[in-house]
């Protein structure tokens, strides 16, 4: 049971109790990670882009960040989570390419967007790393919902 | 003419074959630039990949590469992203300069982007004379990270709506070692629409 899922680009997963959910690799995208200490209900996404009404055909609901956290949301309830004592912490939505235009990057867009639809949720952020220019690699651990991050040449580190 | 009706298969069609068509004149492009030796060229394999599994083309989505990107507007606009570990990095560089410049310092990067602007541009160039089309390619940007951070922001950059991508794979072999690259080519929905009546067009004439 103490089994690893590994949730990729556009995907969510959650699970209880023990074990852990990994995303590899958040550039601009950003990893939304939901856990009910009480329950032990983790949930895991890796949002590639902001807002699913900006398409005329958005297939797959779990890649915008208006759609994936409601899908996860709805997912950890089914397993025994309770929205009142979900907590959240975020990270990513960095800019890894310098580019010269001065508009709002992908990656703050994609922040915005994930802490305006955690507020109207009423999930409190309570530890994130977000923004600047590296990628990273998010870990949850279901057992006691510690989230650690990891990014290239540097140590990894619990937020 | 009366508009046909496209089905999305032909359009993955057309897709595969704008693949087809760059990767020729990329890789020769790239092997004349190395025509200090000789060249072996692998024919380059052309696919649709899904999405979700972008990330992990590299040989793994926490595997640390080299990424240059390239946006191309005109009347259409898409991206071409260039991807190669960092032994064939090395190797390109050396092969090209006859120095062992580290990739990292300012003539291995120098090197790299030229590169990127090389492979590209044929690739546009075989585009434009089948689609009367002019492409303006932008100043490559070339990033260090892990491939499936670098290969999601691409994504996202691009507002991608389609869940497949088109992916050339190339390979060289060249006296220094061998080269193994990824070129991904990732057109926005309209783009795709505008190229596959242009094609169809042109064909019919």
């Amino acid at each position: 049971m103490n089994e690893q899922i590994r949730v990729k680009i556009a995907d969510y997963a959650v699970k209880k109790e023990e074990g852990m959910l990994i995303t590899v690799g958040l550039g601009s995208c950003v990893g939304v990670a939901l856990y009910d200490s009480f329950a032990k209900v983790a949930g895991l996404a890796h949002i590639l882009l902001s807002d699913s009404t900006l398409f005329k055909t958005p297939s797959n609901p779990a890649k915008f960040a208006d759609t994936a956290i409601p899908l996860l949301l709805e997912q950890m309830i089914c397993i025994g989570a309770k929205p009142t004592r979900l907590k959240a912490k975020i990270a990513g939505g960095s800019q890894l390419f310098s580019f010269e235009r001065s508009m709002t990057s992908v990656g703050e867009k994609n922040i915005c967007a994930v802490r305006n639809v955690l507020a109207l949720l009423r999930i409190p952020i309570t530890g994130e790393e977000v923004g600047g220019s590296v990628g990273r690699t998010m870990k949850l651990f279901v057992q006691h919902g510690k989230v650690v991050i990891s990014t290239v040449g540097l140590e990894e580190r619990e937020i | 003419m009366p508009e046909l009706p496209i089905s999305e298969e032909f359009k993955l069609d057309v897709l595969k074959e704008m693949g087809n068509i760059g990767a020729g004149n990329a890789t020769t492009a790239l092997s004349t630039l190395l025509n200090y030796e000789r060249v072996n060229m692998h024919v380059p394999e052309v696919d649709l990949c899904p999405l979700v599994d972008i990330p992990d083309l590299m040989g793994g989505a926490e595997k640390s590469v080299i990424g240059i990107y390239i946006r191309v507007f005109s009347e259409v606009s898409f991206y071409a992203v260039f991807l190669i570990d960092f032994e064939s990095a090395q190797t390109l560089v050396a092969s090209l300069t006859g120095k062992k410049y580290p990739v990292m310092e300012e003539m291995g990067r120098s090197v790299l982007l030229e590169v990127g602007n090389i492979v590209t541009a044929s690739y546009l160039n075989a585009l434009s004379h089948l689609t009367n089309l002019t492409f303006l390619p932008e100043p490559p940007l070339l990033v260090v990270d892990m491939a499936g951070a670098i290969l999601g922001t691409v994504l996202a950059e691009t507002n991608v709506a389609e869940d497949y991508i088109l992916v050339l794979k190339t390979a060289f072999v060249t006296a220094a070692g061998d080269i193994e690259g990824n070129f991904l080519i990732i057109p926005d929905q309209n783009t795709l629409d505008i190229i596959v009546r242009l094609l169809v067009n042109g064909a019919c004439q």
